[in-house]
């Protein structure tokens, strides 16, 4: 009977580790993408996942717009929002000088900025979407494993975007490019590409991803300003796959979604950032370009 | 004959450092040009400003008396294409995909398959290695690639950023034996060679760029056997 229990909090455990791995992914995705293009961390990405929150909670609850409608608003204005930060904040940095420090720090500034016209503009307190939003009820697959159909459903949804993501960087002439781009941005625009218009891509889908991401944290938790700061774990997450590999990203988010639940279910919920850092430290010194990280230094 | 591609009068500088002081060039149609020089005579930064790469302080470029546009890749649809310094293939990427990314500008317009049979009867080696990553090609292989990426943009020139760099004697004769096939096609060529014998015994005419600023211009078989380049670049004693 005890071996029964724990199987099926374990198999429980799993359902949940991947369904919040997976949204991990789509913030860690979209990071990593930027990334790979521009190389420098965009502390600003968690802003964009806030920005998608906000926009469909504003459509939903405000506007009066059905979840569908106000999801899509949300991730187009995500989207948006991303790429004018980059043409704002970024592109005149990246244009006088090609130290990407100098974007690591205005991205700080960036996610500072985004996080306090929240508090400025709708105020600072928690707030959540109708329960019934998603599906959200439980059912039993026999014997005591439940699952939520959130979990289902929000893996589904996951899952689909990055496939998605997968057939637009593999099918399409732009995606060609943005591959191009990942390896060497100078000799993409030798090949015609509009590298300014490349970037603004890049940072609507990340924006985009995020805001899916956002929309499901903010059912699994709540709405607030400094949401954004889960994006630690996308980045953790990022790090331990290989930053600016998105195999990667999505490895290394199911991997830290799967730890923090496993943790969550047999030693202690407290535990679960304990066991996500010593993750961090532990890659950084046994493979420190994560599993699926570039190479370090070229071929002559 | 036609001028189609003119530089007149090219500053660049990096900070402090004058890189070119006043460089210009013309190129005919259906000829094929060298520059030659000396490391840090400024031959690269000449081929990054044709192509907008780089901000001139003054000069433009003109191509069919218009003038070039200072964006890449409005250069690129304009009809100019690099085969860059150091090769720079997308490694990661397939042979099949680095030509098709070549061919990025003109999506839509003209036949690329038909363009891709062209690089690949140019050289064949590419097309046993169609499935292959750029990275696991050799250095030689790798030229040949960057050269076939350029071509896939259906340029009207052709430029080539010191294409024999790093590769052996035979490989680069090869190489060069395919630019002369290239330009007699109609390709017009500017190439731009630390190895000036090769550039020399290839091109009509050669600008020899000395810290920047043209040091000699003329045919190319009179530079061959002008004392003063021979003892310069040649490596062979002028009588």
């Amino acid at each position: 009977m005890v071996n029964g229990v724990q199987f099926s909090t374990l198999f429980q455990q799993i359902i949940n580790g991947l369904s919040l791995g997976s949204v991990y992914a789509l913030i860690a995705v979209g990071y990593s993408l930027v990334y790979s293009i521009l190389s420098f961390s965009n502390f600003a990405h968690g802003g964009f996942l806030v920005v998608g929150g906000y926009i469909c909670y504003g459509l939903l609850m405000g506007k009066g717009f059905n979840i569908w409608i106000a999801s899509l608003g949300a991730l187009v204005g995500a989207g948006f929002v991303a790429a004018l930060t980059e043409r704002l904040a970024y592109k005149p940095i990246r244009e006088r000088t090609s130290m990407t420090l100098y974007l690591l720090i205005a991205s700080m500034g960036v996610s500072i900025v985004i996080e306090n016209l929240f508090v400025i503009v709708v105020g600072g307190r928690f707030r959540a979407l109708p329960q019934n939003t998603f599906p959200s009820a439980l059912f039993s697959l026999g014997g005591n494993v439940t699952v939520s159909a959130f979990d289902i459903f929000s893996l589904v949804i996951a899952v689909t975007f990055l496939g998605g993501l997968q057939l637009f960087l593999s099918r399409t002439r732009w995606g060609l490019a943005i591959r191009a781009a990942a390896c060497d941005l100078r000799t993409a625009g030798l090949m015609g590409v509009n590298v300014s218009l490349l970037i603004a891509i890049v940072f609507f889908v990340a924006g985009l991803l995020a805001a899916v991401g956002g929309i499901f944290l903010s059912v699994r938790y709540t709405l607030y300003p400094q949401l954004g700061g889960i994006t630690t774990k996308a980045f953790v997450a990022a790090v331990i796959g290989g930053l600016g590999s998105l195999p990667g990203a999505v490895v290394g988010s199911l991997i830290l979604g799967l730890a923090e639940m496993l943790t969550a279910g047999f030693i202690s919920s407290q535990m679960r950032d304990l066991v996500v850092f010593s993750m961090l430290v532990i890659m950084l010194l046994v493979k420190p370009a994560g599993f699926f990280g570039k190479q370090i230094g070229d071929k002559i | 004959m036609k001028v189609l591609l003119e530089a007149r009068d090219l500053h660049v500088s990096y900070g402090a450092i004058k890189a070119l002081q006043g460089f210009s060039l013309s190129l005919n149609e259906r000829e094929i040009v060298s520059v030659i020089g000396a490391n840090g005579a400024g031959k690269s930064t000449f081929m990054s400003a044709v192509m907008g790469m780089v901000k001139c302080d003054r000069g433009e470029v003109f191509l069919d008396g218009k003038k070039l546009p200072p964006k890449s890749f409005l250069v690129v649809q304009g009809g100019l294409s690099l085969a860059p310094e150091g090769r720079k293939v997308f490694a990661p990427l397939t042979v099949l995909e680095n030509l098709e990314i070549g061919a990025f500008s003109r999506a839509g317009h003209g036949d690329v398959k038909k363009d891709m049979e062209w690089v690949f009867s140019l050289f064949p080696r590419l097309k046993e290695r169609v499935r292959q990553h750029a990275g696991t090609l050799s250095g030689g292989e790798q030229q040949m690639l960057a050269i076939g990426r350029a071509l896939m943009a259906r340029p009207r020139v052709l430029l080539l950023d010191e294409p024999s760099l790093g590769l052996a004697p035979i490989i680069i004769r090869d190489i060069f034996a395919e630019l002369k096939r290239i330009n007699e096609e109609g390709v017009s060529i500017l190439l731009v060679e630390q190895n000036a014998r090769q550039a020399l015994l290839l091109s009509r005419r050669t600008y020899v760029l000395q810290t920047g600023r043209l040091l000699k211009e003329g045919l190319s078989k009179d530079l061959l056997t002008d004392p003063e380049i021979k003892a310069a670049y040649l490596g062979t004693k002028g009588k």
